[in-house]
């Protein structure tokens, strides 16, 4: 067996630069001369707040914004989203990265970061460990899609290696390296234990150590006093797990917590009613809520119903009732900010009730009388009861069936749907949204077994097209095709308000979601 | 001269009521537990708006002159709501205990006169459904078959079957060795003319006590149920949808969760008043002792 011929903090020192530094050294203490300080940028706890639970600390099986929130934080990816308003990237573990051609990336990885527990420097043996596993089928990982049309990573060094994809893939750079595919675990650490871990990693490698768990309570990061990048700035985050926003609210004005995403009722009375010493900054968010029809369902077989339906309701009346006017109407799927956005919607956001009238007539349908599934949310609520008054201006009776989580995301596999209420949570590229609604996703994630050769299409070819300009306008027509269907009526992307107290300085993605590790004091 | 003529008998209802109103405790229940009846079912005349129309423009308003109680996030009145809201938890609430009244009347008189086998087996259901939080078995039946009126109603009466079912049992198998009872027997009187005849007027008494103070936990199930989204379907009015309204909305406006609040608590003062004073009349021992 031989060692590897590597360790995971670079000393690099010899002789005579360790004399000469020694000198230096030497001289500074006799003239009394402090050092810097090389980390601890400020001191202390950030205590913080998660709407859930984490479900998985293994990048594989991890479930979203919240498992990503900490893994972020106690993991390295090649890139990491830059904290602003505008949608980019920057360095982390790599030191350098380059698309050589459509389906080549070269990576360089930094020689200061290693794993925790003993498990040595970060190699690109670790890189290659991290992405193929999410492809292996053996694994069954939630996250594949993520990593598209990956075909193997080259190690070419030992920190230096190739990331090899079938074909161009885009996406790569906005949702895949940087988010939650992309986090780099430690090769030899997953292996100790058997491949995969859960809710406990084995080793970790960010600028915050994973430090416990309490379940349904909360997860303590530490600062990592082996990290080598830029200094973490809080010896210690709590990340609270409190679902009910009002609760974290409180919490926040009790001084329970530092940091929090408000509910949209509140933003009014908090913009109004300011707490002292506090900060409320609004967010664009890239979730999508939409009205969708099934098309399988005989009910919603005519055409001429779903546009009547299209055009009766009325979204500005929603955003006043269920967002408080915190939220914008939306055009479609793809928010603003991204490629592919809509300026305009083909039925328009404000009711045109003559039109859906017209529409109703020429549907030739009387006494039709509908059931709208809806998840049970005040906002949905409101926003269902709006719908159900729009609709009854054009003669539709609309029955609202209220269902807890465990039943209503069930609903995508019941052919007997016929409306419902839906909100997906979204990723800053347009693949990510197009994915849910193609042929092969009808009964599963496309409730509205929505099913168009042309849409199909699009998605494949725009995943893979370089020009921004014409994949931009291939999601355009791709969101043209969902509407022109008549199962689709978009209402918002809703919007992410978060307060702070003016002791933090958070750093967040331009939806407003928390990038911990950048967090700072202010 | 004096009067020799003996004054009428009152009727026993009448004896209720004359024991009733000259109690301080029954004539505050009765007169709220009448003024919740009145307002549910005159419901259409006193609410000045129409409880599910939307006014959005007008929402989230305080009280005032044109809305008494404000508005909620639809900018429905909610004085009106209130009102319909009345009409809703009573229509869960009388059926649901009408409904366990009668099945547990029937099993607590199979129970307590039948042989020991079938005592046996209905005390045995009686402990299974009891065996259930009733809550958690009415959000996981909820939570299956969906929300709605007659989805409540029919999970609280069948949970609340074993209270009164228990209550008939057990004055039955008292009242199986009573001596009037022998002596029908050694008549030759048959069980069911026993059961309908002389235990039945015996159990109605404890029962309606029973079922007064029932009736603002029933109300309460029901407003949770609405609250937690499990109840009644919107837009209908429920005094639950108006707490989970005014939840939402408490640090904006107040209004609403009081609005929705103050009737559930004025139908538990009214009815466990009405309830305690029933007790008092209908129990011989503390009839005319205000229940000490």
């Amino acid at each position: 067996m031989t060692t590897p011929n590597i360790s995971w903090t670079r000393i690099g020192l010899p002789r005579r630069s360790f004399l000469k530094g020694a000198t230096a050294l030497g001289g500074l203490a006799a003239t009394g001369l402090m050092l810097p300080r090389p980390a601890h940028a400020a001191e202390g706890t950030l205590k913080t707040r998660t709407y859930a639970d984490i479900r998985s600390m293994d990048p594989a099986f991890s479930q979203g914004v919240v498992d990503e929130e900490i893994q972020a934080a106690i993991y390295n990816k090649l890139i990491q989203y830059n904290p602003g308003r505008q949608w980019g990237w920057q360095l982390d573990a790599a030191d350098m990265i380059e698309q050589v051609d459509d389906t080549h990336i070269n990576f360089a990885l930094k020689d200061t970061i290693g794993f925790t527990n003993g498990f040595g420097a970060m190699t690109a043996e670790d890189v290659k460990f991290s992405f193929e596993r999410i492809i292996d089928d053996t694994l069954e990982s939630t996250n594949k899609p993520d990593w598209g049309p990956l075909d193997h990573v080259e190690v070419t060094g030992e920190r230096t290696g190739t990331i090899v994809l079938k074909n161009a893939f885009q996406p790569l750079w906005s949702i895949t390296l940087p988010y939650i595919a992309g986090n780099i675990v430690s090769k030899a650490a997953f292996e100790s234990v058997g491949g995969k871990i859960d809710t406990q990693p084995v080793a970790t490698s960010g600028p915050y150590l994973h430090a416990g768990w309490e379940q349904k309570q909360k997860t303590t990061l530490r600062r990592n006093p082996d990290w080598q990048g830029e200094p973490a700035a809080f010896d210690e985050i709590q990340i609270y797990h409190i679902d009910d926003e009002k609760a974290a609210e409180i919490a926040f004005e009790a001084g329970e917590i530092d940091f929090t995403r408000v509910s949209l009722d509140s933003v009014e009375r908090l913009k109004s009613s300011p707490i002292e010493g506090t900060t409320l900054d609004e967010y664009p968010s890239l979730y999508y809520v939409w009205v969708g029809m099934n098309l399988d369902n005989p009910k919603m077989a005519n055409p001429k119903l779903r546009q009547a339906i299209q055009y009766a309701i009325d979204v500005p009346t929603i955003m006043a009732a269920a967002y408080f006017g915190a939220a914008e109407p939306s055009t479609g799927i793809i928010a603003p900010g991204l490629p592919g956005h809509r300026e305009t919607s083909l039925t328009g956001a404000a009711a045109n009730l003559e039109k859906a009238q017209a529409l109703m007539a020429e549907s030739g349908e009387g006494n039709v009388s509908l059931t709208i599934s809806v998840l049970n949310k005040s906002a949905n609520v409101t926003a269902a009861q709006i719908i159900q008054a729009n609709l009854a201006a054009i003669g539709i009776t609309l029955e609202i069936s209220l269902h807890e989580g465990a039943t209503f995301w069930e609903l995508g596999s019941d052919a007997n749907v016929e409306m419902v209420l839906n909100r997906y949570s979204m990723t800053p590229d347009p693949y990510y949204a197009t994915s849910w609604f193609i042929s092969e996703q009808a009964g599963i994630w496309n409730w509205e077994r929505f099913k168009n050769e042309e849409f199909d299409a699009l998605h494949l070819t725009a995943q893979s097209e370089a020009d921004p300009v014409k994949r931009a306008e291939m999601y355009v027509r791709a969101q043209d095709l969902m509407e022109e269907s008549g199962a689709y009526k978009f209402l918002t992307h809703e919007a992410t308000p978060v307060i702070y107290r003016n002791s933090i300085v958070p750093a967040l993605r331009p939806d407003g979601l928390p990038l911990y590790r950048y967090f700072g004091a202010a | 001269m004096t009067d020799l003529t003996v004054p009428k008998p009152r009727s026993e209802l009448g004896e209720i009521v004359y024991h009733l109103v000259r109690d301080p405790l029954g004539l505050t229940g009765l007169v709220i537990v009448l003024l919740i009846l009145a307002s549910a079912l005159f419901a259409p005349w006193i609410a000045p708006y129409d409880p599910i129309a939307l006014n959005v423009p007008d929402r989230l308003q305080g009280p005032g002159a044109a809305h008494l109680l404000g508005t909620d996030q639809l900018g429905r009145d909610t004085f009106s709501r209130v009102i319909w809201g009345g009409r809703v938890a009573l229509q869960v609430a009388l059926p649901t205990i009408g409904g366990a009244i009668l099945i547990g009347l029937l099993l607590g008189m199979i129970a307590g006169y039948g042989p020991k086998w079938i005592d046996n087996l209905i005390v045995l259901l009686f402990d299974t459904v009891r065996s259930f939080p009733t809550v958690m078995f009415a959000l996981a039946v909820v939570a299956l078959v969906g929300p709605s009126l007659n989805t409540v109603i029919v999970v609280i009466m069948v949970t609340s079957v074993p209270t009164y079912g228990r209550v008939v049992r057990t004055l039955t198998q008292s009242l199986k060795e009573a001596e009037f009872i022998t002596a029908e027997k050694s008549l030759g009187a048959s069980t069911p003319r026993i059961m309908t005849v002389h235990i039945l007027p015996n159990v109605l008494g404890p029962l309606a006590v029973l079922a007064a103070m029932d009736i603002p936990t029933v109300v309460g199930l029901e407003a949770g149920l609405s609250f937690l989204g499990m109840g009644v379907k919107p837009p209908t009015p429920s005094w639950g949808s108006l707490l989970n309204d005014g939840y939402n909305l408490i640090r904006n406006t107040p209004w609403l969760i009081i609005a929705g609040g103050i009737p559930l608590i004025l139908t538990t003062i009214g009815f466990t008043f009405l309830g305690e004073a029933l007790r008092d009349v209908v129990d011989p021992k503390l009839r005319g002792k205000g229940g000490k």
